[in-house]
C-alpha cells in the first residue's frame, strides 16, 4: 500500500528590503528570493512549482508577472499547507513554497513543501517503539495570535473554517507545529488538535494577552522519575534532542552502547531501568537533551534547579562543570554506588518534622520535596522496619524504585571515594543562577568549586522545596520541567507562587509512561505554554519537530485517498 | 453512613489538607473538571486524600482509585456511588 509524505523545510529569507510590518507580500523580491534559496532556478522547474503568499488579514491582489512560475494567495500558513497539498497531490505540481511576512520586524520565512510517495512497509508498525519512519501521530499543534483580541478571534474564526472543510488527509499533511497567520502579535493562543476532533481544541483554546513573559527556569529531575522507554518517542523524531542523547551516551563508549540498547528494547532490557547503572545514565542524557531542545526553540533560561542527580545536568548548563567532566562524575557516582549494600527510598506524606522520631540507624531525610513530602533513605533491613512503624501509624509511604540508599550516611564509603576522582575535575563558577538543592539557595561560587561539596550530595539530604521557594521568591517565573514524568512539576503545581498565578509551570513529557506518540503530543503542549506565555519561538527550530534530522525535514504521513 | 454525600467543598477541604497546604491558596476555582496532575497531585498525594476520605467518612474506596479518578468530579462519583461500604466501627 503507497502514502505519501509531506515534508516542509523551513528557510529565513534575508531581503535586502523587508516588508512592513503586517503587509502580506513579500512580492516579487520575496518569491525570486525563496526559489533562489530553494535552488529552483531552471524555467522547468520553475514550470513545475507553485508558491503560495500567506496575505493574513486583508485578501491580496493575485500577482502576476513571474515568469513560469504559479503564484496564489492563501489566508494563512495552514490554509496555504493545505492548498499546497492538493497541488502536490494531483495537481500536476512538484515544490510548493509557502511564503509569510512577519508581523514586525524580522525575516520573510519561506517553507519548501514536497510530497513523496513511500510504501506502506516503510512506515513504522504500531507499537515497534522508536522508528526512523515518518510519524503517524494524531496530534497537531496549531500556534495563532492577533495584535488584539479581536484579531485573534477573527484568526480563530478562518482557522476554524479551514479546519471544518479539512480532510483527514489533510490534516495529516500538516507538520506537527502549524504557525498561522503572519507572526507574533501580543494576543496568543495555541490549540493541541486530534486528528478525530479538530475544532475541538480549537475552539476551547484560551485567548493569553501576552505581556513581558516571565523568564524560563529549567527544573531537572533525579532518581525515581525514570521509567521506561522515557522520552523514547522524542529519539531520532526530533534532530536536537537525538543528537543531545547520543552524545551523552556516545561519552560512555560501549557501556553506552548497551545503555541505549536497554533503553529502546521492547522486549525487556539487560538491566533494569530502575537500577542505578540505568536510571542515573539515561535520565541524566535525557534531562540533558530535553534542555538542549528547549533551547534550540530560542529561550534563554534565567535559573536552573535540579532535584538530586539532576543538578549535575543543571550544573552542566550554568557552566560549573563540561558536558564530558559531568558525564564523567555520573558515572564515578553509580561506579561507587554500586560498592554500598543494597538500600532504598520511600515517600511519606509527611513533614521532614513529622519523621524525625521514625528514624533509627542509618536511615536519614533523603529529600524534603513538598509541604506533606519527605523521601526517606537507608539500608533495605532498617528501612523496611522504619516503613512498617509508618503505616502502623497510618502514614501514606510508597517506596520508590532505587536500589542504592541514595541521601543517606549509608552512602558515605562511595562519597569518600568519589571525592577522590573529582579532585581532577575542572570547576568553574556558575555563570547562571544555579539554585542548589543541598543548600536550599543559590549556589556559591565555593560550593560550585569544591569537589567535596559535589561529592556530598550522594549523601546529604536534599533541600528541594527550600530552593524552590527561594527561586520562585527571587522573581515570577515560568518554570519548565527538563525530564519524565513530571514529579517536579507535581511539588511545582502545589507551590503557593504557582496555585497564585504568580508562576507556573509546565512539563515535557507525560505523567506516566505511554506511547512514545503520548512523549510528542505532551512536548507540543510545551510548546503551545511558552508560545502563549509571550516567548518568541523560532519557526525554523519547531519546523524539525518530528523530522529526523534527515534534511531537516519534517516527514508527514499522508495516506492517498482510496486507500486507506 | 450512606445518608452523608461528600461534596466539592469538603474534597476542596481535604485535598488542601493532605497535601499541607495553607487556606486561601487557590484551589476553590472551578476545580472540578482539571485533572488531578494539573492540580500537582501526584501518586502520593492522591493515596494520601483517598486515606483521609475513608477515614472521615468510614467508607471504603477500591484500589484501583488512584488510577479511575482522574479529576475531583470522577473522585466525588466514586466515592458517592461505589465508595458507599460503610465499615464496622
Amino acid at each position: 500500500m503507497l502514502c505519501t509524505v509531506l515534508r516542509v523545510v523551513t528557510r529565513d529569507l534575508a531581503l535586502p528590503e523587508q516588508t512592513s510590518a503586517g503587509q502580506a507580500p513579500v512580492g516579487g523580491q520575496g518569491v525570486d528570493a525563496a526559489l533562489e534559496a530553494f535552488g529552483l532556478t531552471g524555467s522547468s522547474t520553475r514550470t513545475r512549482t507553485v508558491v503560495f503568499l500567506v496575505t493574513g488579514d486583508v485578501p491580496q491582489p493575485v500577482h502576476s508577472g513571474f515568469e513560469h512560475v504559479a503564484v496564489r494567495t492563501a489566508e494563512s500558513t495552514v490554509l496555504a499547507l493545505v492548498l499546497a497539498h492538493a497541488a502536490l497531490n494531483g495537481g500536476g505540481k512538484d515544490v510548493a513554497l509557502v511564503l509569510a511576512a512577519p508581523d514586525g520586524p524580522g525575516p520573510v520565512r519561506a517553507h519548501r513543501v514536497t510530497l513523496r510517495a513511500v510504501a506502506r512497509e516503510d512506515r513504522p508498525a504500531p507499537g515497534t517503539g522508536p522508528s526512523h519512519g515518518p510519524v503517524a501521530d494524531s496530534a497537531r499543534l496549531l500556534l495563532w495570535s492577533g495584535r488584539r483580541p479581536g484579531d485573534e478571534t477573527r484568526t480563530r474564526a478562518r482557522l476554524r473554517s479551514v479546519v471544518d472543510r479539512m480532510t483527514d488527509d489533510m490534516f495529516r499533511a500538516l507538520p506537527a507545529v502549524v504557525p498561522c497567520g503572519q507572526g507574533a502579535g501580543l494576543v496568543r493562543a495555541a490549540a493541541v488538535c486530534s486528528l478525530e476532533d479538530p475544532a475541538a481544541a480549537l475552539d476551547t483554546a484560551r485567548a493569553i494577552t501576552a505581556g513581558t513573559p516571565r523568564p524560563v527556569a529549567l527544573l531537572f529531575p533525579g532518581q525515581g522519575s525514570q521509567h521506561t522507554a522515557m522520552a523514547c518517542g522524542l529519539y531520532r523524531h526530533e534532530p536536537v534532542f537525538t543528537e543531545a542523547v547520543d552524545t551523552v551516551l556516545d561519552l560512555m563508549g560501549d557501556e553506552g552502547a548497551a545503555i541505549r540498547a536497554d533503553w529502546l528494547t521492547p522486549n525487556g532490557p539487560l538491566i533494569d531501568i530502575d537500577d542505578v547503572r540505568r536510571a542515573q545514565p539515561l535520565l541524566f542524557a535525557v534531562d540533558y537533551a530535553l534542555g538542549k531542545l528547549v533551547m534550540s526553540w530560542g529561550i534563554r533560561p534565567t535559573a536552573l534547579l535540579g532535584h538530586s542527580a539532576g543538578e549535575l545536568v543543571a550544573a552542566t548548563f550554568a557552566g560549573v562543570v563540561s558536558l564530558e567532566d559531568a558525564v564523567t562524575m555520573m558515572r564515578e557516582r553509580v561506579r561507587h554506588a554500586l560498592s554500598v549494600p543494597a538500600g532504598g527510598m520511600l515517600a511519606v506524606a509527611a513533614s521532614a518534622a513529622h519523621l524525625r522520631p521514625y528514624l533509627v540507624d542509618e536511615v536519614a531525610i533523603a529529600a524534603v520535596n513538598a509541604t506533606l513530602q519527605t523521601m526517606l533513605a537507608g539500608p533495605a533491613a532498617q528501612l523496611s522496619a522504619v516503613e512498617q512503624r509508618l503505616r502502623a501509624d497510618g502514614h501514606t509511604v510508597v517506596a520508590v524504585p532505587a536500589t542504592s540508599p541514595f541521601h543517606s550516611p549509608a552512602m558515605a564509603p562511595a562519597a569518600d571515594a568519589v571525592e577522590r576522582e573529582y579532585t581532577r575535575i575542572g570547576l568553574r563558577s556558575p555563570r547562571l543562577a544555579l539554585y542548589s538543592g543541598y543548600t536550599g539557595e543559590l549556589m556559591s561560587d565555593r560550593d560550585a568549586l569544591s569537589p567535596r561539596f559535589w561529592a556530598r550530595q550522594i549523601t546529604d539530604t536534599v533541600y528541594f522545596r527550600p530552593a524552590l521557594d527561594q527561586l520562585l521568591a527571587a522573581e515570577d517565573m515560568l518554570l519548565v520541567e527538563a525530564g519524565p514524568r513530571q514529579t517536579l512539576t507535581a511539588f511545582a503545581r502545589r507551590h503557593p507562587a504557582v496555585r497564585s498565578g504568580a508562576s507556573a509551570v509546565v512539563p515535557m513529557l507525560p505523567a506516566r509512561p505511554g506511547s512514545p506518540a503520548a512523549d510528542r503530543r505532551a512536548l507540543l503542549g510545551t510548546v503551545a505554554r511558552l508560545w502563549t506565555e509571550g516567548h518568541e519561538l523560532d519557526a525554523a527550530a519547531l519546523s524539525r519537530l518530528w523530522s529526523d534530522g534527515e534534511d531537516r525535514a519534517a516527514l508527514l504521513p499522508l495516506l492517498e485517498p482510496g486507500h486507506r | 453512613m450512606s445518608a452523608s454525600t461528600v461534596t466539592l467543598t469538603d474534597l476542596t477541604r481535604m485535598l488542601r489538607e493532605s497535601a499541607g497546604e495553607e487556606e486561601g491558596v487557590d484551589l476553590d476555582g472551578d476545580v472540578l473538571d482539571v485533572s488531578f496532575d494539573e492540580l500537582g497531585y501526584d501518586s502520593l498525594a492522591m493515596l494520601q486524600v483517598i486515606g483521609q476520605v475513608q477515614r472521615e467518612y468510614g467508607i471504603r474506596l477500591p484500589d484501583e482509585t488512584v488510577a479511575d479518578a482522574d479529576t475531583p468530579r470522577a473522585l466525588l462519583a466514586l466515592i458517592n456511588t461505589s465508595g458507599q461500604v460503610p465499615q464496622t466501627r
